[in-house]
């Protein structure tokens, strides 16, 4: 049965259709469903930050630093909420207005949405705090925008905090819609979770699997030395017919696969996503025959060592790839021009640890921040935890400004959004962006 | 009839029994003779016990089923904890025969490390000493640990417990529809989730049917080969008691097995880490050292006691649902029942303390192979304690009426 959203979801998709480049995303990793794209210079960085304990008011908070050159407050933080306590602040969401950014926490569940009238400075403006009663999911981790909804993939269950769960629909107001479990049983799924990726054009939704609260929330050596817990790792990927909200196929994608960067090209039908334990890069794609398939198509550093492949960027140009590496702290840059090959052109060590990585819609700004999950991050004097920007200029990426989270006693620099003020340059027309990517 | 291991003659560990570490330790305590009140408790407290379990303990009340459901409401409830995220369930799983499978060492409040493995709930209602080194010695008190824990459930103190308790849902008149003369009060909650606890017992397993139902049938030849190492050559019935009609499979002692030990002294220079199905590679511990916790140091029963031959010792754990229970040995250091039988064949790591009943076994293949069969057949029938719904046990029918419980404090039942 089509669900109402889903139905709306339709419509969008038909009128992108009718516009001829229906998949698009803004900052190249968002939603295609977000309807205002910051093409231009980017105005504010959002970063949701995870408290530490003995800084400053030990608690989560969303950040707000200024990143228009042009600005006198450029480089400067210049808003900071706190929203009590530390739940293990992750990842945000813009709903498809991208009035409002939704950061979960994938500890105590506890969902906030923000206000972005004013990006400068964000206002909270609803907590939701029964994720868990209304779905029985644990771990509210990627929030991905849907005409008029929200599409949150968890991690995993209240059940036994382990790694079987599923995906929540809310609406933009806040109200649960539905729940949708991960593909398990026959069709050969792990049941795991991790983020979600649409291609409307294609009406598929990938999605990947990670690993349970067990895990996620132990100590990352701790975890490393634990054969029983090294066992319960998503193994899986999963093609679903996305009007329906019921997957078509599961692959076989060992070691973690993470993020999911479809192809921003209209009509293209290819993402790429990295493992994070076996160190690769998988290509999923439609083969010869139209059928789904899944592939390893290159290594990334030295699998031995467990680099740790985390978040990835897609150019808009979708000829190149960020990827950068937890444990060495070092950015990866992959030519994906021929997407059966991927070839590393370029690293650079960013600091003892990096995470999370933002490109500007043009490439040329490219950001990093550092932590990866409270227990999973550097121990001592290991422990960067920073917000870094670069200018690429497709030889080398060169600084411009450096936040030290720590000194600045706010705590660990984990998602970054961009924002812009409404009805400035910064916000490109949607008509125009889609047909930027079409030639 | 005594409560009493199968001291059958002949076999290697009797002399050292007799002798050995434990009851040679003045602090020790003696296993209580559990079968001695059999005939005063037979009423209705206890017949309904699976075949296999002792009467329970005089300290033990069995109790009614207004307590069980809200001891059962209340264990499943992860707003008991100060961020709403840890039940008691969650470490003690139901599918897991109440331990967990899922990591060697419990994860606690924030991710934090727990010093040990949790231990499984089932026939807990026995025990004389609660946690791996006994701190605790009443069901009762016991919740009270993981509650107040700052590394656990990490609420700040009882009185905030009372007054979370007090604003969810309708657990007042629960209580004091339970609890007439008391209410919602410390003693109170504890005595709810103890109800609980009390029922999850598990018995009537193959070996039972064999062992106490006279059905010979009910375990193969292999298994019994096993039973008679079990209690023989291997010596494991030294410590994992075995009664004339009944078996808890625990003297519940503390021993030094050399596990502990083990874990302080001995350097790990690489880990074996499985990335995938299959796909292992070697991890040198420098590396491993960036980014872990420095480990807390575990010292046993020794932190209790502050007893020198206390040092680096633990409880002697039952072995009934052991199939179910892995990882095994107080920090979940051995993944398989067959690891734990090849460590007790080569006889403990040595050290100053280590319990004088171990010494190698010289076990071939094929009797190792015949133990761990045996060790299956401690599975108890799920009919005792599964749940008929997503969540909680069902409860035994022989449970008592909804009738309120006159609370005594729990020192008062010795």
């Amino acid at each position: 049965m089509l669900a109402r959203w889903a139905r709306v979801a339709c419509v969008a998709t038909g009128l992108l259709s009718a516009m001829g480049a229906p998949t698009i995303a803004d900052e190249t990793c968002n939603s295609p469903f977000t309807s205002a794209l910051v093409t231009g210079q980017e105005q504010f960085m959002h970063i949701w930050t995870l408290g530490m304990p003995g800084l400053g008011d030990e608690s989560d908070k969303l950040v707000t630093v200024d990143v228009d050159p042009k600005s006198p407050n450029y480089g400067k933080v210049i808003d900071s909420t706190s929203v009590g306590g530390r739940g293990e602040a992750h990842h945000t969401g813009f709903t498809d207005d991208r009035r409002y950014l939704w950061a979960g926490r994938l500890d105590d569940n506890k969902i906030f949405i923000f206000d972005l009238a004013d990006p400068a400075k964000p206002v909270l403006h609803k907590t939701i705090t029964n994720f868990v009663e209304k779905t029985g999911y644990v771990g509210p981790h990627t929030f991905y925008a849907l005409p008029g909804r929200i599409a949150i993939q968890a991690l995993s269950n209240a059940k036994d905090h382990s790694g079987e769960t599923g995906i929540a629909i809310y609406t933009n107001s806040g109200e649960f819609v539905s729940k949708h479990d991960m593909p398990t049983g026959k069709m050969g799924g792990d049941g795991y979770g991790y983020d979600i990726g649409i291609n409307p054009d294609q009406n598929v939704m990938l999605t990947s699997s990670f690993t349970g609260w067990t895990n996620y929330m132990m100590d990352l050596g701790t975890l490393v030395k634990d054969k029983e817990a090294m066992k319960n790792f998503g193994s899986s990927m999963a093609i679903w017919d996305f009007k329906a909200m019921t997957p078509k196929k599961v692959f076989n994608v060992p070691g973690a696969p993470l993020e999911i960067r479809w192809s921003l090209k209209p009509g293209d039908d290819w993402a790429l996503t990295a493992t994070a334990l076996t160190s690769k890069l998988w290509l999923v794609h439609k083969d010869e025959k139209g059928e789904w398939q899944a592939k390893d198509v290159a290594t990334v550093g030295d699998p031995s060592k467990i680099p740790l492949p985390v978040d990835i960027s897609i150019a808009s140009s979708r000829k190149h790839l960020w990827v950068n590496t937890f444990m060495d702290g070092t950015t990866r840059l992959f030519d994906i021009s021929d997407i059966h090959a991927p070839k590393q052109v370029y690293s650079k060590k960013i600091g003892n640890q990096v995470n999370m990585v933002s490109q500007s819609w043009d490439g040329k700004r490219v950001y990093f921040t550092t932590s990866l999950l409270a227990n999973w991050d550097m121990k001592g004097d290991k422990n960067d935890q920073f917000l870094i920007a670069y200018d690429w200029d497709g030889k080398e990426l060169k600084e411009r400004f450096k936040l030290d989270f720590i000194k600045q006693k706010l705590g660990r620099a984990h998602h970054m959004k961009f924002s812009a003020k409404p009805q400035s340059a910064a916000i490109g027309g949607t008509l125009e962006t889609y047909r930027s990517l079409t030639n | 009839m005594k409560l009493s291991v199968l001291w059958l003659s002949g076999f290697a560990f009797s002399a050292l029994l007799v002798g050995g570490y434990a009851f040679g330790n003045p602090g020790a305590q003696v296993p209580r003779d559990l079968t001695q009140s059999e005939e005063r408790r037979s009423g209705t407290n206890n017949a309904h016990l699976p075949l296999g379990l002792p009467p329970l303990p005089d300290t033990v009340q069995w109790p009614t089923k207004a307590a069980v459901e809200l001891g059962k409401r209340l264990f499943f409830d992860r707003r008991l904890s100060f961020n709403n995220t840890l039940s008691c369930a969650m470490c003690h799983l139901q599918e897991n025969a109440f331990a967990s499978n899922q990591s060697a060492k419990a994860v606690g409040f924030e991710g934090r490390t727990l010093q040990r493995n949790a231990p499984s709930l089932l026939n807990v209602a026995y025990q004389k000493w609660l946690f791996h080194d006994g701190r605790e010695n009443h069901i009762e008190w016991q919740v009270w640990l993981p509650l107040l824990s700052p590394v656990e459930m990490a609420n700040p103190s009882i009185g905030s417990v009372i007054e979370r308790v007090r604003h969810l849902d309708d657990y007042i008149a629960v209580f004091e529809k339970t609890y007439p003369e008391e209410g919602l009060t410390p003693n109170t909650l504890g005595h709810a989730l103890a109800a609980y606890e009390i029922t999850l017992v598990s018995g009537n397993s193959r070996f039972d049917k064999w062992r106490f139902g006279n059905d010979d049938g009910a375990m193969s030849a292999q298994e019994k080969a096993g039973f008679a190492l079990f209690v023989g050559k291997a010596g494991c019935s030294n410590c994992h008691h075995i009664g004339e009609q009944t078996a808890l499979f625990t003297d519940m002692q503390f021993h030094n097995t050399g596990i502990g030990y083990k874990a302080m002294v001995d350097p790990v220079s690489s880990y074996k880490v499985e990335l995938a199905k299959g796909v292992f590679i070697d991890v040198p511990s420098s590396d491993v050292e960036r980014y872990s916790e420095k480990p807390i140091n575990d010292i046993g029963r020794f932190a209790v006691t502050l007893k020198e031959e206390d040092r680096w010792a633990y409880k002697t754990p039952t072995l009934r649902d052991v199939s179910k229970t892995g990882p095994y040995m107080h920090d979940g250091s051995l993944a398989t029942l067959k690891e734990v039988v090849n460590y007790y064949n080569g006889g403990g790591y040595a050290n100053e303390g280590l319990s004088g009943r171990l010494a190698p076994l010289n076990l071939s293949a094929r009797e190792i192979e015949a133990l761990v069969a045996f060790l299956k057949t401690l599975d108890g029938e799920l009919s005792y304690w599964e749940t008929s719904t997503n969540q909680g046990v069902e409860s035994p029918a022989a449970i008592a009426d909804d009738g309120p419980v006159v609370l005594r404090p729990p020192g008062e039942r010795e």
